[in-house]
């Protein structure tokens, strides 16, 4: 296939998910099958990249989450067709993370546009949902083996329920082992200093990448302690 | 003579600041912390549902730190409550009340009282507004605050995704929640106006700009508001915490008494837009509930307050609800920081 072809496909995946068009999104989808054109290259090229210029007028406020939600559908809708199509190596995850809303709270639009943004991106989340128990973060990071635990709150009141998955990890001997990042409205950098989290991401693009960061550090540890044991 | 906290809060609310002796230190929000509760036996959740316990933790911050208003409830789901949502008082801990799960997905499922002064917890509300107003009556303005139309049914009532998602592809739909419940709000207000309150504050926080469009704002809140603010017969407040400098102007076009922001809002610029548009008009806010009232220390208070108060607040207030675990010497230090910046 041409490579203008290829390019007007993912325009089109752009645009769809910009426009939060769920149909055209599966239309397209579609297409880049029919055309032989990599699903992953597809949901990068096309879904994702579209999610990021969502994420980036939603930074300007010329998006707001109504916009957010419609787009986030539409990258759905392109994924669900597109995924099941990944050859099986490829589809492998890059990391594992545990993602909910805190207990307390019910909000869970910001956790739900994470949730889109890390699968595009390549990572298996495991979503708890809202109104998340405290034990419930840490039993499932433990038995899934997870790298990372997300947590959200939109409100002030449910702040708290973070500081006790922050003592919960430190209790189990998980802490520095299993890295958290915190965001939501009423969160800060402030407040993740206060309760010793390992990152903080003011809005969902940034704890994309944070996460990112995070996994990257754990795999190069991970790495540099299997040549060490290699030399000795 | 010293004007009382009910002249001070009036006068600025009827447009008469020149009257007082110091600017006032209210919170039209929640006034409810875990210390307030220890200190007159008024525990959540029975505070929820106990007039007389309602109005004493209604008015502990007053009691015990000076506080120029009382407040009551401390809760965001009387309204929805009634609307059939399930309520749940996380019983036998002190935590926000909060929907378990959401069951209303059509405007014709809405409960729609017929007597509203019998409705869910309006009774107490009501009760707990008699009792201040017995003890306060011009002394001590009497608040009570209700979550309007759009925050109570996008937060509390319907699931707020698919809420959030209808204003753009089923706005009908979103009007007709608002208008199949408008008049239960209004008479909600005006039964709390009845009781005694001498304030209404609406808490619209669902409808900042850090969750929709100003042009939504316009089509979806301010009508509503407006509504409520022709219908209700006290001074009334609007108060939004997240970003509001878009909508200022259309805050004050739904017809409220003032306008109350938090520190996401920043006063300088919101008084030089306010003052474009009508000189003066007031301005509630907008100190930190939690990264300053909340960790202190006693500098950082003073030196918010004073800031604040600078800019051009004319009342001063935190963004939102106290936060439940700040210690009750530091909201004594945030009023005694504008007892003492405040002056006329």
């Amino acid at each position: 296939m041409s490579e203008s072809k290829r390019e007007r496909l993912f325009k089109k995946l752009i645009e769809a998910v910009d426009l939060g068009d769920e149909g055209l999104a599966a239309e397209g989808a579609n297409e880049a099958l029919a055309e032989g054109v990599p699903p992953y290259d597809a949901i990068i090229h096309g879904l994702a990249e579209g999610m990021k210029i969502v994420g980036n007028k939603y930074e300007r406020k010329e998006y707001f989450l109504p916009d957010m939600l419609l787009s986030a559908d539409a990258m759905y809708a392109g994924l669900n067709i597109l995924t099941p199509h990944i050859p099986k190596d490829e589809s492998r995850s890059k990391g594992k993370i545990i993602l909910g809303v805190v207990e307390g709270d019910v909000h869970d639009i910001g956790k739900n546009i994470v949730k889109v943004m890390l699968t595009a991106s390549g990572y298996e989340v495991i979503d708890l949902g809202r109104d998340v128990p405290t034990p419930e973060f840490i039993e499932k990071a433990k038995s899934e083996g997870a790298q990372v635990i997300a947590m959200s709150t939109l409100m002030t009141p449910t702040l708290m329920s973070m500081q006790d998955v922050e003592d919960g990890l430190d209790k189990e001997g998980m802490k520095g082992k299993v890295r958290t990042i915190i965001g939501g409205g009423s969160v800060s950098e402030e407040w993740r200093e206060r309760i010793g989290s390992d990152a903080y991401g003011k809005d969902a693009t940034e704890a994309v990448s944070k996460i990112k960061t995070l996994i990257d550090n754990i795999i190069a540890a991970a790495e540099s302690m299997k040549e060490e044991d290699g030399s000795s | 003579m010293v004007p009382s906290s009910y002249d001070r809060f009036m006068a600025v609310l009827n447009g008469k600041p020149e009257d007082i002796d110091r600017i006032p230190c209210v919170n039209t929000t929640s006034v409810a912390t875990i210390g307030f509760m220890e200190a007159f036996d008024a525990y959540w959740p029975a505070a929820h549902h106990d007039p007389l316990k309602m109005a004493k933790l209604g008015s502990a911050a007053h009691r015990l730190c000076g506080l120029d208003n009382v407040s009551v409830p401390f809760c965001m789901t009387v309204e929805a409550e009634i609307f059939g949502s399930v309520i749940d008082f996380h019983e036998g801990s002190v935590r926000w009340p909060s929907i378990r799960e959401f069951q209303i997905t059509e405007s014709s499922e809405l409960v729609i009282p017929e007597d509203v002064s019998e409705a869910g917890r309006v009774p107490v509300v009501v009760e707990a507004i008699r009792l201040l107003k017995e003890e306060f009556d011009g002394v001590v303005p009497v608040n009570a605050y209700m979550a309007p139309p759009f925050t109570s049914i996008s937060s509390y009532v319907v699931d707020s995704i698919s809420f959030l998602k209808w204003l753009r592809r089923s706005p009908e739909t979103v009007h007709e929640f608002c208008e199949a419940t408008i008049d239960t709000y209004v008479e909600i207000a005006n039964l709390y106006a009845e009781a005694g309150a001498d304030v209404i504050t609406l808490h619209e926080m669902g409808a900042s700009t850090d969750i929709i469009s100003p042009t939504h704002f316009d089509e979806f809140v301010k009508p509503y508001l407006s509504e409520i603010n022709r219908q209700v017969k006290t001074p009334t407040v609007l108060n939004i915490c997240g970003s509001t400098m878009a909508i200022l102007e259309s805050m004050m076009d739904c017809g409220a008494s003032a306008i109350a922001v938090d520190e996401r809002t920043p006063i300088q610029g919101a008084r030089n837009l306010v003052d474009a548009k009508e000189p003066g008009y007031p301005i509630i806010g907008n100190i930190p509930a939690y990264d300053v009232i909340h960790t202190g220390p006693v500098e950082r208070i003073g030196e918010a307050v004073d800031g604040a108060i600078t800019e051009g607040v004319d009342i001063v207030a935190p963004g939102c609800d106290f936060w439940l675990e700040t210690p009750t010497d530091n909201i004594g230090v945030f009023v005694d920081a504008v007892v003492k910046h405040g002056k006329a």
